[in-house]
């Protein structure tokens, strides 16, 4: 099951696992003390270590004084061998902590007197001065005294000082810390805290959230800038987030509302066994308004549709408008398969009041793919393809319709997948063959021409109708290439014919609508006609109304071409699609062919006896050479011959057949009547 | 308490002992009542023996010897000699010794007194020579002093080791004679002019050389000690000592014992001279282990009383000088035998003081030598008998 959550996963994990990163007091810290902490130190250090050479350096000088004061001193005791009171002075001289011994030697180098205050095993210095001794009539040197003396208290007393200043500097340095962690935490920490959070949440539904900083310091003015954005952003976030979720010009939610709709569907169902009915609308004919009253028009109708559509539902029910003129209704929960059709037929029929446009009534048609699901169905996502499935054959077969889907739908649907899937390998592997079916002079009964027909031998489904094909065909973009294949073939077979000794026979080929808008068809035909060998005027390209309606221009510029490399137009299934007689003038045509509709019925049906007798009337006012279609019996042949029809085609001449089995049948009756004499294998395409 | 007690004692064996035989000897004369006031310690050889010199004199020469002793304290000396010029009785003749120069006080009080003093060993020196001058200018009660030419005993007691080291030719090896001098101190005249003697002598001697001059305060053990300091050096020096002067006899006796401790045979390695003329120098003299001792100067006692019989008498010292200088003597092995055993044994009454006494119209000349000594000499008691 999917949840907002998911739907914002990469925002979500980006807000739980921020890279870690160290805050900006703390690294101010990091920054700051251990240089302020290493400055102090080494500056206490240095003075420490300064005052101790000074020591040093005051000791030595101080003992050396000190040697010679008590070289003065002891000169007499010495000179006179007092050695006791030379023992006595230096006594005294232990009185002085750094002095570790005194010897004085006399003048043999002997010491004569020794003190030693305690023995020191650490380093010891010494300082050596003579003693030299006078009197009014000599002036000797009568010895040495020698001070050995310890530098130990110095250093103790500077390893206390450097001990204390360590811990001096330590606790300064704590109290650094502790004040800048608090002064940083309120004036940077705390600001930026707020911030964050206002940052965070927002992050979190979308809104704008004010950082709450009351100081007026350059975090208090950021603050507020940020509030200030927050709103400016957080206003256009919002217009932002509806834009992408909803249809500008209707109002109601999007497509990808749908996707999102889709996800909360099953969530927000009461129970899992409740019923969604989906219906998935589509306008019938929406073009021909654009096309009739433009698209200014086309927008409006569409905004009359999407209030009908709100105004038909109830307010658990969801309307969505998917692009062009497609739009979707949800109801969340329905008793049963029967309400949710009755639901949708309520909407056809909401949809289908007439509306005014450029003070013209329109009545909208639409037709309605309806699929039902229980909510805690697995595939409640597909939805929207399930209710294409029904919308694709209702559209197809009964427009203006709610159709449901059901299993034979999906059945058809997952046929016509795969046959679309099997098309690239259909040509591939020569599954498409080319049929043909004569056209048939009623006067002389000689064959004038073949229509070429195209056919499917699928490996699996077998022959498939052009009817269920050929959409899929068009459907998939491979209609210039069935064209191609098509043409190419009727070149080949008028080759054959030629051979055959019946170069007089055309053939006839379907131009779909998007061969006739294709401004390079005619000279692709006519490269086709001379790579081959074949004369254009050979062929025949048949059209339809519908073709020539969607896109008058081109259809008119591509036909006139082709009337100038010799082929001949004919107008097909005439009298059943947009039939206007204006076509009948406006384009080159050089034949009409009425639609079998109007001649199963004939001779035994007046009315359409009527239509065909003025539609020949017509043909014969303009020109236009005329075709039956669909004749099966003698008598029909013959009623259209009387009313001025020239050429027929139908089962009771030939049934479409491969090419070989056409130029056997030509042989066996080459220039007499011709009556059908093997069955059916598939409709005719040309129908 | 018990010093006055032996004044006391002393006075009055002297009365009890002596007056019928002094009264016999000068009947004509008047008798003299003298007080001496010693700067000494009782049992202080030198000082005793003065006193007891002084005392036998005073029994040959009709005059009665009072001895007060001020245990080596000046200011006891100068309370006992004031102590006297106060009394109602007032002494003929008080014998002072200026020590520490503390009798000018009391010469000043007797001249107050009127009471006619002479200062013994020690004269006035200094300012106090300076401001009262010669005798009988300013203080006409002072008559004048008795001393002992110390210089002259120094100088001979210098010669004779000198002469001693020459003849067992004891020189070190850079050729000269080293000899060291022990002096009492360096303050007192007494002390100044036996030094000065050494140095004479030494000066005069340019192959001896002095190679110290300590100083141990009179006394052996510190002498002692200084001479085996010096002899310790001596060795460490490369120096053969020949001889050791002493500026009297117990630091002589020191020095004998610090030589024999460092292995030297006193008297045949080296030689030690002394001054006293000491009982136990005489000794080492017997025994060889002392050269000599010069002295004989506490017969100053008895040649002061000699000086004041005559003065009394109508025969004034000072028609020669009021300044009489007693030359010392030597005691060696040669005249030991005659002299030891005065000293040893004290019997200054062996000494027939009136022959000493000036001879008529001679006042002032007197002869105070060993050689007169001796031959003055009583014989003992039991060789008389």
């Amino acid at each position: 099951m999917r949840s907002d959550n998911d739907m914002t996963d990469p925002v979500c994990n980006a807000q739980a696992a921020p890279p870690r990163s160290r805050s900006v007091v703390r690294a101010m810290i990091w920054a700051t003390v251990p240089v302020l902490l290493v400055v102090q130190l080494l500056a206490s250090a240095g003075v420490e270590v300064s005052s101790f050479w000074s020591q040093i350096r005051q000791l030595d000088e101080r003992t050396a004084r000190t040697a010679e004061s008590r070289a003065e001193l002891i000169a007499e005791p010495l000179w006179k061998m007092r050695y006791d009171q030379v023992t006595s002075v230096l006594n005294e001289i232990l009185h002085d902590e750094t002095i570790a011994a005194v010897a004085v030697y006399d003048d043999t180098g002997v010491a004569i007197a020794r003190v030693v205050a305690r023995p020191s095993d650490q380093a010891v210095s010494e300082v050596s001065r003579p003693i030299e001794y006078r009197n009014g009539n000599i002036a000797v040197e009568a010895g040495r005294i020698v001070i050995a003396y310890s530098y130990a208290t110095i250093y103790a007393h500077t390893g206390s000082r450097l001990l204390l200043l360590l811990v001096v500097g330590l606790l300064a340095t704590l109290a650094t810390v502790v004040a800048m962690r608090i002064s940083a935490n309120i004036f940077i920490g705390k600001p930026l805290a707020a911030i964050m959070s206002a940052i965070q949440r927002s992050k979190q539904d979308g809104r704008a959230y004010p950082a709450e900083v009351r100081s007026s310091n350059e975090f208090g003015q950021l603050a507020h800038a940020f509030n200030a954005m927050q709103h400016t952003t957080s206003g256009a976030l919002d217009r932002l987030g509806h834009m992408a979720s909803h249809d500008p010009l209707t109002g109601l939610p999007n497509r990808r509302s749908l996707s999102e709709r889709l996800v909360t569907l099953s969530r927000d169902a009461g129970s899992p066994d409740s019923l969604i009915a989906f219906c998935f609308i589509d306008l019938d004919d929406f073009k021909g308004i654009n096309d009739t009253f433009g698209h200014d028009a086309g927008d409006k109708f569409l905004v009359h549709i999407s209030e009908r559509l709100r105004e038909a539902v109830e307010p658990e029910d969801w309307v969505a408008r998917l692009g062009g003129d497609e739009f979707v209704v949800i109801r969340p929960e329905v008793s049963n398969a029967a309400t949710a059709q009755a639901f949708a037929r309520q909407l056809l029929d909401a949809i289908s009041e007439p509306i005014r446009l450029h003070d013209k009534q329109v009545v909208p048609r639409a037709s309605i793919g309806l699929a039902v699901r229980r909510a805690g169905d697995p595939e409640l996502s597909h939805l929207p393809a399930l209710a294409d499935i029904a919308l694709y054959h209702a559209k197809s077969k009964a427009p203006g319709t709610v159709a449901v889907l059901d299993e034979a739908l999906q059945r058809d649907y997952r046929r016509r997948r795969d046959l679309e899937l099997a098309i690239s390998a259909g040509f591939a592997e020569g599954q498409f063959e080319v049929w043909y079916q004569s056209q048939v002079d009623l006067e002389s009964h000689r064959v004038v021409g073949l229509e070429a027909l195209i056919r499917w031998r699928h490996p699996e489904h077998g022959v498939i109708s052009p009817g269920e094909f050929l959409p899929l065909i068009e459907r998939s973009g491979n209609n210039a290439r069935l064209t191609r294949y098509v043409l190419t073939d009727a070149c080949r077979a008028l080759q054959r014919l030629a051979a055959a000794g019946k170069p007089q026979i055309r053939i006839a080929i379907n131009l779909p609508p998007s061969e006739l808008a294709d401004h390079s068809f005619a000279a692709e035909l006519h490269a086709t006609c001379a790579r081959l060998g074949v004369a254009a005027s050979s062929l025949e390209l048949e059209i339809t109304e519908g073709s020539l309606i969607n896109n008058i221009a081109c259809a008119s510029e591509t036909l006139h071409r082709l009337r100038r490399l010799g082929a001949t137009i004919a107008l097909d299934d005439f009298g059943t699609g947009y039939s206007s007689l204006a076509h009948l003038r406006r384009f080159p045509l050089d034949k009409v062919k009425i639609d079998k509709a109007f001649i199963s019925e004939i001779p035994d049906s007046g009315e359409d006896k009527a239509i065909v007798g003025v539609i020949a009337s017509l043909a014969g006012t303009l020109g236009l050479t005329l075709v039956a279609e669909g004749i099966e019996r003698a008598e029909q042949a013959r009623a259209v011959r009387e009313m001025g029809v020239r050429l027929g085609q139908g089962f009771l001449y030939q049934q479409p057949q491969p090419l070989e089995a056409v130029l056997k049948w030509l042989e066996a009756a080459p220039s007499s009547s011709v009556l059908a004499d093997s069955p059916s294998i598939a409709p005719e395409f040309a129908a | 308490m018990t010093g006055l007690l032996r004044v006391l004692l002393v006075v009055g064996m002297a009365c009890g002992v002596l007056l019928p035989c002094g009264g016999a000897v000068a009947a004509d004369a008047k008798r003299l009542n003298i007080v001496f006031v010693s700067p000494g310690k009782s049992g202080e050889v030198y000082w005793d023996m003065v006193a007891q010199a002084m005392q036998a004199a005073g029994r040959k020469l009709d005059a009665h010897v009072e001895v007060l002793t001020s245990e080596r304290n000046y200011r006891t000396m100068q309370e006992l000699g004031l102590g006297v010029l106060a009394r109602v009785d007032k002494p003929d003749f008080l014998i002072l010794s200026n020590e520490e120069s503390a009798a000018v006080t009391v010469l000043e009080a007797a001249e107050a007194a009127g009471v006619k003093t002479l200062l013994l060993s020690n004269t006035l020196i200094g300012d106090d020579a300076a401001r009262l001058g010669p005798p009988r200018r300013t203080l006409k009660t002072w008559l004048g002093d008795i001393t002992t030419d110390l210089q002259t005993a120094g100088a001979r007691m210098a010669n004779a080791l000198i002469d001693a080291a020459r003849a067992g030719k004891w020189q070190s090896p850079d050729g000269k004679i080293h000899i060291l001098g022990i002096g009492g101190d360096e303050i007192t005249p007494a002390s100044i002019a036996r030094n000065a003697g050494l140095k004479l002598a030494v000066q005069a001697a340019p192959d001896v050389v002095v190679d110290r001059m300590l100083f141990a305060n009179w006394t052996q053990s510190e002498a002692e000690q200084l001479t085996a300091n010096y002899l310790s050096w001596a060795s460490r020096k490369g120096i053969r000592p020949a001889g050791i002067w002493a500026g009297n006899d117990p630091m002589a006796l020191g020095a004998i014992n610090a030589a024999a401790t460092a292995g030297l045979a006193p008297g045949q390695d080296i030689q030690v001279v002394g001054l006293n003329w000491s009982e136990d120098a005489l000794r080492a003299i017997g025994a060889n282990r002392l050269l000599l001792t010069d002295g004989g100067h506490f017969l100053l006692g008895g040649w002061s009383i000699v000086l004041l019989r005559d003065y009394a008498d109508g025969c004034d010292f000072a028609a020669a000088s009021p300044h009489v200088e007693v030359k010392t003597s030597e005691i060696t092995r040669t005249n030991l035998a005659s002299v030891g055993d005065l000293i040893r044994t004290r019997a200054f009454d062996r000494i027939d003081f009136a022959g000493f006494r000036a001879k008529a119209g001679r006042c002032g000349h007197y002869d105070f030598s060993i050689d007169a000594l001796i031959s003055s000499l009583a014989p003992l008691e039991g060789a008389a008998d």
